[in-house]
């Protein structure tokens, strides 16, 4: 079987009807279909809106099931050739209502049905195009399809993210499988993550910047100007910004931990970027600042309110699940798999929990979470070796923090099995 | 428009994905209709196909009545598509309105919705008197005889079911939402001031 980009195809459409032989992937094997990009339903649409967005929708879903309808080498020809597919597909993601937006609850039912259509085809046209082999006849060179995904942005770090904030909740496996496939056959991923977290990371240090707690350019080593008047905080921005900071930092941790969560090797990527220090303190300065302004502040709309506590609470869960999806990926599995670097990986992982002692707000929130007791014994019994000082020390620390915080840990504890893979 | 997303900041702040080029085409509403008209004019279905067609099953008398209300089909696809429009066009539209209107009676929100989407937005008398044609030419021929025809005709327009990539794959639905209040840890304590957090300026 030779594979499609070595195919060769007989048509007889050139350009005086007669006959040419051309690559099976080529632009002019494109057909001109015109995709049209998605636009969302609005909150209060009018009849009018509506019939749009339905007559919009159905333009929609009539293409990608054209598209997934077609023979394997003429689907890549679109895909890769026609870019108001691409538009089209790229505007889903951009504005695709998620579960946790604030009006996702679509206006009627004929919406929500052409909003469940649109979401079923957009994911199906994306899982074709992760797939690099679709049967014995039907198949691309995994090396070539790993450039053709990269060198026509059929992927990318932000799409990626999307996939995994839209469908990842009942799709955590065929997404899983996906995203692997994507870095495995096109490495180049990886280079864009490492150069996209920092793009990450500097989202938290906006959103400390907005709310105050770091000036622009200060380092972690210099102090806050104490005189500094009319600094912004959580408590003092207008009642709209707050509303965007708190949905903008819970799209990001939800975002970062749907991700790390579906795609797990990500983790060692994210853990080389300093991701857990910065996440830890980030924690510490803005979440007490964030529930005090939602908590005090003067809200008309009590709902808005509890909408906004609600996202905290959250993000604050979403940020402490990412912490332990990383520190399980990159020092737990290993020594839990035996590895032949154990002691290094106990090491690191001790010096985490040590990092995190004087944050006490994130240690006792973790420590709920993830009892830290409970990694302690695990180290325990994979390296008998484990220092017994520090260990206590470590824990009496984890106490320590519950008594900062001024909460006492709850008696009957969660069971978290740390089991590979 | 859409909430602040994490997304969006890497879209525009990193160099990891495609830069914007605001000079490429955005297909509208209108761009689609046209090109969704050109796609359905090469179908194999023609109008000379279908006056053929009504015109061969039926004895002379018959066929000048069919004949007026063919001509009545067109007729409304010209009021329709708009009358600077050419021939080509025009009996493009004919051969829409007799695949929508050759098994119903009426013009229902099915219809009405089916000529939008391909025409925009059209006098619904147009609609009307071009069902109540292809209704009686319909009649005259028989039904099941004109539905044979119709879908000979269109089969190869229609998707293939058996062939859609993702027909086996079961896909869910579910979406992450936010955490239900009650299962929130915290909750409780939240309500007393953090006493080690030093950050209540």
């Amino acid at each position: 079987m030779i594979p499609l980009d070595e195919q060769q195809v007989t048509e007889a459409n050139g350009p005086l009807g007669k006959e040419r032989t051309l690559p099976a992937l080529h632009p002019d094997r494109k057909e001109e279909r015109c995709f049209v990009p998605y636009k969302p339903p609005s909150e209060d649409s009018s009849p009018a809106e509506v019939e749009e967005f339905l007559e919009h929708g159905l333009f929609i879903t009539e293409d990608l099931d054209w598209l997934l309808n077609l023979p394997h080498d003429k689907f890549w020809c679109q895909v890769v050739f026609d870019e108001s597919l691409q538009k089209c597909l790229d505007s889903y993601l951009i504005h695709a209502p998620r579960g946790l937006d604030p009006s996702y609850l679509p206006s009627s039912p004929a919406v929500a049905d052409m909003q469940r259509s649109i979401h079923r085809a957009v994911f199906m046209t994306f899982l074709r195009m992760a797939t690099h082999k679709e049967s014995k006849e039907s198949f691309i060179t995994p090396s070539v399809f790993g450039e053709i995904i990269y060198n026509n942005f059929l992927f990318d770090i932000p799409k990626i993210l999307d996939l995994c904030v839209l469908f990842g909740k009942g799709n955590s496996q065929l997404l899983h499988k996906m995203i692997e496939n994507i870095f495995t056959q096109q490495p180049c991923y990886y280079g864009d993550l490492d150069e996209a977290v920092p793009s990450i990371l500097q989202v938290l240090d906006t959103i400390l910047a907005k709310c105050g707690l770091q000036c622009e350019g200060a380092t972690a080593f210099e102090p806050l100007k104490l005189s500094s008047h009319g600094r912004p905080s959580a408590m003092t921005m207008s009642q709209q910004e707050l509303v965007d900071l708190v949905l903008y930092l819970c799209d990001s941790c939800s975002t970062i931990h749907a991700f790390l969560d579906i795609f797990p090797a990500a983790c060692s990527t994210f853990h080389s970027h300093r991701f857990l220090n910065r996440l830890v303190s980030f924690y510490e300065m803005a979440v007490p600042d964030l529930e005090k302004a939602v908590r005090k502040r003067n809200f008309d709309d009590k709902s808005l309110q509890e909408d906004l506590w609600r996202r905290v609470c959250h993000t604050r869960r979403r940020m402490v699940e990412s912490a332990h999806l990383v520190l399980q990926h990159t020092c737990l599995q290993p020594i839990l798999e035996g590895s032949e670097n154990t002691p290094t990986f106990v090491e690191e992982l001790l010096q985490h929990f040590t990092t995190f002692l004087p944050e006490k707000r994130f240690l006792a929130d973790y420590d709920e979470q993830f009892p830290v007791a409970d990694d302690v014994s695990l180290l325990q019994q994979a390296f008998p070796l484990i220092d017994e000082t520090r260990t206590t020390y470590l824990l009496q620390g984890v106490a320590d923090a519950w008594d900062s915080v001024g909460r006492r840990r709850p008696q009957c504890r969660p069971q978290h099995a740390h089991s590979p893979g | 428009m859409s909430p602040p997303r994490l997304t969006g900041a890497l879209r525009s702040f990193s160099t990891v994905s495609k830069q914007e080029d605001f000079t490429d085409q955005v297909y509208d509403l209108k761009s689609k209709r046209l090109k969704r008209q050109q796609l359905f004019s090469k179908d194999s279905l023609t109008w000379q196909k279908i006056v053929q067609f009504i015109t061969q099953h039926l004895d002379k008398a018959e066929q000048e009545v069919a004949t007026q209300d063919l001509k009545h089909v067109l007729l409304a696809a010209k009021q329709i598509v708009g009358a600077e429009q050419g021939q080509d066009t025009i009996e493009s539209a004919a051969v829409f309105l007799f695949e929508t209107f050759h098994n119903k009676d009426h013009v229902g929100h099915d219809e009405t919705r089916a000529i939008k989407q391909m025409f925009g937005p059209f006098p619904s008398s147009a609609a009307d008197h071009s069902c109540a044609a292809v209704s009686r030419a319909v009649a005259s021929v028989g039904e099941s005889l004109v539905e044979d025809f119709v879908r000979s005709q269109s089969s190869c327009r229609t998707p293939q079911r058996s062939t859609t990539f993702g027909r086996n794959i079961t896909f869910s639905y579910e979406c992450y939402a936010l955490d239900p209040q009650e299962a929130l840890p915290w909750a409780e304590s939240s309500e007393k001031e953090t006493s080690g957090g030093g950050l209540d300026f």
